[in-house]
């Protein structure tokens, strides 16, 4: 188990005696330019076609929160990595860590703030576990008369204290990913980034490892966690906050379960024996309901419709009634509980809908 | 230099090492190879002595030093060359790169670090060639070797820039471009290593003035070969320094500007 306190500097307070917050992102664009294909670099050589990758990113992180970032692949979330982690400059806007801003204060930020590199190839494969973390406690700054011990912990905490004098060439891939967590929190980092850290792990070992942060790295060390994830369950269990991005903007942001309550609120299940009655489609005309879609769920000839309402719980009453009035026959009209993945997939599809806290 | 850095160049340094030591047949058999190499250097050497013996004038009377010196010179240009682009490639490959970059060490030290077991080994190579060349009775000035020393060092800061500039093309293009291969290359036909400068035809004996290993290895060979002191040889030393402090000036602004360049296009780490 992990003991004492990050040994990173103490987080510097605002102008007005405040904390400042862990992560601070205003505004913060950055695109790429587009590979042009030969024939296109022939014909202009200077022209370059810029793909935006972060557009106007705002929000805050607070000392000790452990925040989600959620979204498809290509959604921005790596670029955004990599920007707190000062490998990418950012176009404009601001981007501070505990005050310190990523451009101007590199280094001090990177003492503050380790990201988990996902890479496998990132480890030295020739040397054994315990050489590894050796290594980059120098790098990160750990004092020597603590190295060993350190050390000696996380091989512990990750579960490779028995072959931690391996040769990280001849590991599994999740034992390789226990140890590429394990360099990362070797400097105790007031902020940690985490990208995927459970895809390589086995079941129980994700468990085990979501106990751990949870419980040893955010609540007891009182490290500031910022994870990406594909999976919402893993989001659900760990964050206290979540932000969606697609496409480079931020679709959503709020505790889980205020995105559970303002995107899940108006979604209702019709079981129904005439699927295809034109009273949905009516419905639907009027802007009453804004989406209608068939599910594959029937039971005893009962077929379920999911209906996306516009306006607020009243209103429900009013299409169950209007319903009923045109001669739908209806057996059950129920609120849909969505998963965090429905939710997901809501904000990336239909991104206009969605309200926003911050 | 802090006590801090120091032992983070040692990290790093360390870890090159037991690295490298795992392959530890490649090792033996380099040394093996190092050791055996002298064996026909000595021969031809000898068989060459009448012809160039004349045209070494101040720089030592027998050829097979002359040679070995050369050879020693002409061996640390590599890895002052190929150490910085050769740990950025591949660090950039194996993903490391961008996990020493996320660590709070400055730049110059990471760079230090990832290039000191190469330059250490290389160092490694000459004492064992010096010993090798020794004895098969190559004539060295002993009171002359720490001079030559310093030398050797000024000879790779001068040589370091132009390797920092082959980093600086890896990182924004992933090819460290033709200048290391075009220094090599020159450096060996015009820079004094095999033969003396004089003996090269006059119409192209004036581009050898432009590099720095003429000067590096004319005052190296006359302070381990003639026992000159360092006051002796302090104009061939002064352009030598001059030129590693005006190249490394320019090296590092364009490492600087390469990595700036990377960061800005988001390709740092980019395989």
């Amino acid at each position: 188990m992990i003991s004492g306190l990050s040994n990173a500097a103490p987080a510097p307070a605002t102008g007005h005696g405040e904390v400042a917050p862990a992560i601070s992102i205003s505004k913060l664009d950055k695109e790429f330019a587009r590979q042009k294909r030969w024939k296109e670099l022939v014909r202009h050589p200077f022209q370059r076609e810029m793909i935006p990758a972060l557009q106007s990113v705002s929000f805050d992180v607070a000392p000790g929160e452990f925040f989600g970032l959620l979204g498809p692949n290509g959604a921005g979330k790596t670029t955004l990595f990599k920007i707190l982690s000062t490998l990418i400059l950012p176009d404009s806007g601001s981007v501070r860590v505990f005050g310190h801003d990523v451009v101007a204060a590199a280094a001090t930020v990177r003492s503050l703030l380790t990201p988990v590199i996902a890479s496998e190839r990132s480890l030295a494969w020739r040397l054994s576990a315990e050489e590894n973390l050796r290594l980059y406690a120098v790098l990160h700054r750990v004092p020597a008369p603590e190295l060993r011990r350190r050390v000696a912990e996380l091989l512990q905490i990750v579960g490779l204290a028995d072959t931690g004098d391996k040769m990280v060439g001849m590991f599994s891939s999740g034992m390789r990913q226990r140890l590429l967590i394990a360099r990362s929190l070797i400097a105790r980092p007031q902020v940690l980034l985490l990208d995927e850290p459970t895809r390589s792990l086995d079941p129980v070992g994700a468990r085990e490892f979501r106990r751990f942060l949870r419980g040893d790295v955010a609540v007891r060390q009182g490290c500031t966690v910022l994870l990406a994830t594909h999976n919402t369950e893993e989001a659900l269990e760990l964050c206290d906050r979540v932000a969606v991005l697609d496409h480079g903007a931020i679709r959503a942001i709020g505790t889980t379960q205020q995105i559970a309550r303002q995107l899940g609120d108006d979604v209702y299940r019709v079981w129904t024996r005439d699927p295809a009655h034109r009273s949905f489609q009516r419905l639907e005309l009027d802007g009453i309901l804004q989406k209608v879609s068939s599910t594959p769920h029937v039971e005893d000839g009962w077929t379920a419709v999911d209906v996306t309402l516009a306006g607020s719980a009243d209103e429900a009453a009013h299409v169950l009634a209007f319903l009923i009035e045109s001669g739908v026959s209806v057996s059950r009209f129920e609120r849909r509980e969505l998963s965090l993945a429905d939710l997901i997939e809501r904000v990336v599809t239909a991104p206009n809908a969605i309200p926003r806290d911050a | 230099m802090r006590y801090r850095e120091m032992r983070e160049i040692g990290a790093l340094l360390r870890a090159s090492w037991l690295s490298a030591a795992s392959y530890r047949l490649q090792t033996v058999l380099g040394i093996v190879a190092l050791v055996v190499g002298i064996i026909p250097l000595y021969f031809v050497a000898n068989a060459i002595q009448p012809t160039i013996g004349p045209s070494l004038e101040t720089q030592g009377d027998q050829y097979f030093s002359f040679l070995l010196v050369g050879i020693i010179a002409y061996g640390f240009l590599g890895p002052a060359l190929s150490a910085v682009p050769g740990a950025i490639g591949g660090g950039i490959r194996s993903g490391t790169l961008e996990a020493y970059f996320s660590t709070p060490v400055r730049l110059p030290v990471l760079l230090a670090g990832l290039s000191a077991y190469t330059l250490l080994w290389t160092l490694l190579r000459t004492v064992l060639l010096v010993a090798v060349g020794a004895a098969f009775g190559a004539e060295f000035s002993w009171g002359g070797l720490p001079s030559g020393a310093l030398i050797l060092m000024l000879i790779v800061l001068a040589h370091l820039p132009f390797g920092l500039i082959s980093a600086a093309f890896v990182l924004a293009f992933r090819t460290g471009g033709p200048l290391n291969r075009g220094v090599m290359a020159v450096s060996a036909l015009l820079g004094g290593v095999y033969y003396p400068t004089k003996v090269i035809p006059s119409w192209i004996q004036e581009v050898s003035a432009f590099l720095p290993l003429t000067y590096g290895l004319r005052a190296l060979r006359r302070t381990v070969l003639e026992g000159w002191s360092m006051t002796a040889v302090a104009s061939d030393v002064l352009i030598l320094c001059v030129m590693a402090a005006v190249l490394l000036a320019i090296g590092f602004w364009v490492f600087n500007y390469a990595l700036a360049y990377a960061k800005r296009a988001g390709t740092l780490a980019q395989y």
